[in-house]
């Protein structure tokens, strides 16, 4: 095997410590549990809280201008069981990270290095752009892949599909574009 | 308690996310490239998993569901709007807050702007719900109840086809 080959397969194994089907099994366990318990899960709304509560601290007056601030967090507290489920995934991701030997600083994702270059600078401003997006789209949808495509798709929700749907054929077709795979044979 | 089940769960899924490869940006980038189909197979599964346990859950009156609003246009505009991200990023706002966790400093920065768009939609919100999501508001739809049928009749079925296609779908990609 090439050196570089065998670097690829390191890093392509590095990222899963896991199979998909016990990936699968345990994301639907995790939602089954949920569900019996208290409600499906979901990510997106507790980004909203967190704003909320936030300005509410800083601007009182600005904060309960909004409706929209105030339907999603308005007891302005942080003390909830949505936030703390929220602030739950990097506590375990974290603790997984370090029991598989998998934490790392890299700043510039390979395939993105492949494309763009390593620079930091580029990779951080269109994270930031991107990660602007992503959450105006998910507000806009009132979900993300956990509320919507894990939740809303296993409730059979008709909102849930469309969405869901909407968001593959574009996350498809825009990495495509990105990364110069449409009209390479 | 209800706090420290919050964490508890939480933490699980964050656990599975770090060690199935979601909160990889390769894994995610290679997966929308129809590269590697390990995260399509992932949620999938996830998915046919969640399909039958939570409506044989329902079946027994024990599920606490909580289905979304149905709203177009503006839902597909959001699908599409949160795909353009999701590509750009290669997270999604659950795994971000993993990779973060992880120690990636793109997913912090990914779920700073992240926090700023959420907080313009906040501020844009009774404008985009005056053009966007008030043209045809059908409430919590599902595809069960339009039928009239009960939910597991429909979902036991369709999680198996999702686990049937998880399990069939190549690592590999159709696309190279």
């Amino acid at each position: 095997m090439v050196n570089s080959e065998r670097r690829n397969a390191i890093v392509m194994t590095a990222a899963l410590a896991i199979p998909w089907w016990a990936g699968g099994l345990g994301i639907g366990l995790v939602l089954i549990l949920a569900v019996a318990l208290v409600q499906p899960i979901g990510v997106s709304t507790q980004y909203v809280v967190l704003d909320g509560v936030l300005l509410h601290e800083m601007f009182p007056g600005v904060a309960s201008q909004s409706p929209y601030l105030v339907s999603a967090a308005g007891g302005w507290t942080l003390a909830t069981y949505e936030f703390f489920f929220v602030a739950g995934i990097p506590i375990g991701a974290f603790l997984a990270s370090l029991a598989t030997k998998r934490f790392t600083t890299r700043l510039v994702p390979r395939e993105w290095a492949h494309r763009f270059g390593s620079m930091p600078g580029r990779r951080l401003v269109w994270s930031f752009i991107g990660g602007f997006i992503l959450l105006f789209g998910a507000r806009f949808g009132g979900g993300c892949t956990s509320g919507h495509m894990i939740s809303g798709v296993s409730q059979l929700a008709v909102s849930s599909l469309i969405f869901s749907g909407a968001l593959f054929v574009s996350a498809i077709v825009t990495a495509r574009w990105l990364y110069g795979d449409w009209g390479k044979r | 308690m209800k706090l420290l089940l919050g964490v508890a769960l939480g933490a699980s899924f964050g656990a599975v996310l770090q060690l199935s490869g979601a909160s990889s940006h390769t894994k995610i980038t290679n997966a929308l490239r129809l590269k590697d189909l390990t995260i399509m197979k992932l949620i999938l599964s996830a998915i046919g998993v969640g399909l039958i346990g939570v409506h044989l859950l329902d079946a027994l009156g024990l599920a606490n569901m909580k289905v979304k609003d149905l709203y177009l246009p503006g839902l597909l505009v959001a699908g599409l709007i949160f795909g353009v991200g999701f590509a750009v990023t290669g997270y999604c706002p659950g795994t971000a807050l993993a990779a973060a966790a992880e120690g990636k400093p793109d997913a912090w920065v990914t779920i700073l702007g992240g926090l700023l768009g959420a907080l313009v939609f906040a501020f844009m919100f009774p404008d985009l719900e005056t053009y966007l999501l008030s043209f045809g508001q059908y409430g919590p739809v599902t595809i069960h109840e339009s039928f009239g049928i009960q939910g597991f009749l429909l979902a036991v079925p369709l999680g198996g086809l999702c686990l049937w296609l998880a399990a069939k779908l190549p690592k590999g990609g159709a696309v190279r």
